[in-house]
């Protein structure tokens, strides 16, 4: 069935500003371990994998990453584009996982599979330009650290799947009426 | 007491987009040059500009990131060896490239926060999509003194669910650009920051 462009556009721009929202959120959380980012502005992504078709979930992604950059300043800068490296990287990887495990594999396996697949791209990124082949050596540092919150927020999305009355509504909101 | 905002000084006088093609300008200029003495003067007319825009900048962690690029630039020697200190052996070539790229990451940043306001509008049907975006997120702002951590769940589905049957997106569908006019001074001080930038990278850059 095709879904009604404007039905679309508002459930994707609902979707993007809970992930800008989600971010705000974070500051709030208390960090274990200094520069340790739990990454809640995935969740709605990680929702969104089985609401929207892989196209409005990318789009979504671009949403995202263009709405933080505004929210914090940093749309014309490096953060811009590693983000946007990894936040691509990150919803590739969780849309085949998705697309071709969602039988075995739950949303915690696949936030942990995202989560790795963005780490992987920044560091690689940091490494070529900014800090050089040495920094190769905090690699294994940050891929537990992306394991570790890729696994929370799958936690947290899988628990809000499985609660909240606002997902189904906003299933139907999206099919329009 | 919550710390005051400080004012946005750059706003009164300055179209978001016109700011934020200045910024594009800036930093195609700010990336070719060459010279590391005016690459770091650079820096600091940003920080400047920076607190004019009226944000914060935390001098810690940037302080932190230009050491830490430049200790591991130093990791690689290369050209004459300036000192040893005991098995790191500083080099003039890699020490002058971590700094190079050390201060090319707090410039890029600080272009990016005086040059890139929340209501900048893009253009066409991306930027209806935005300005959806920031209707809704606003609506959210609103209610999260009702987030609760112990209950976090339910209360963001509580939350949605009042959003989704109080509110309909009444906003504009295009990415037209808010009515902020550029003043004299304005127009003034992009015209000095884009020539000042071009002349450097001119004078002193790789063109």
């Amino acid at each position: 069935m095709k879904v009604p462009r404007e039905a679309r556009y508002d459930a994707i721009a609902l979707m993007g500003a809970l992930c800008l929202f989600f971010s705000t959120l974070e500051y709030l959380i208390p960090k274990p371990v200094p520069f340790f980012r739990l990454g809640l502005a995935n969740l709605p992504i990680l929702l969104s994998l089985s609401i929207f078709t892989p196209a409005d979930v990318l789009l979504l992604v671009a949403l995202k990453v263009i709405g933080q950059g505004l929210v914090n300043g940093t749309l014309a800068s490096y953060v811009f584009l590693f983000s946007a490296a990894g936040s691509l990287a990150s919803v590739a990887v969780m849309l085949v996982v998705h697309r071709f495990g969602s039988r075995w594999v739950t949303l915690i396996g696949v936030g942990v599979f995202g989560a790795l697949a963005s780490n992987s791209v920044q560091i690689t990124l940091s490494v070529t330009f900014i800090f050089g082949d040495a920094a190769w050596v905090i690699a294994p540092l940050f891929l537990g650290i992306g394991v570790a919150s890729g696994f929370m927020v799958g936690l947290v999305a899988e628990r809000f799947r499985a609660r909240s009355r606002w997902l189904g509504s906003m299933k139907e909101r999206y099919r329009g009426p | 007491m919550a710390p005051e905002k400080r004012p946005n000084v750059l706003a009164a006088h300055l179209n978001p987009r016109l700011l934020f093609l200045t910024g594009i300008v800036v930093i195609v200029c700010f990336l070719f040059q060459q010279n590391l003495i005016v690459r770091i003067g650079q820096v600091l007319v940003f920080a400047v500009l920076v607190v004019l825009a009226g944000k914060r900048i935390r001098i810690g962690y940037f302080l932190i990131m230009v050491s830490s690029i430049t200790v591991f630039n130093l990791l690689t020697p290369v050209g004459e060896v300036l000192l040893r200190l005991g098995p790191i052996v500083v080099t003039r070539g890699a020490l002058r490239q971590g700094l190079m790229k050390g201060f090319a990451i707090p410039g890029l940043v600080f272009i990016s926060l005086f040059a890139v306001r929340p209501d900048l509008r893009l253009p066409g049907r991306l930027g209806g999509l935005v300005a959806r975006l920031f209707f809704y997120f606003e609506h959210l702002l609103e209610g999260r003194k009702r987030i609760r951590l112990k209950r976090f769940v339910d209360s963001v589905d509580e939350l949605l669910m009042d959003l989704l049957q109080s509110t309909t997106a009444s906003v504009a569908r295009d990415g037209s650009s808010p009515g902020i006019r550029t003043t004299h001074l304005g127009y003034l001080f992009v015209s000095i920051l884009a020539i000042a930038n071009i002349a450097a990278v001119v004078l002193f850059g790789s063109f």
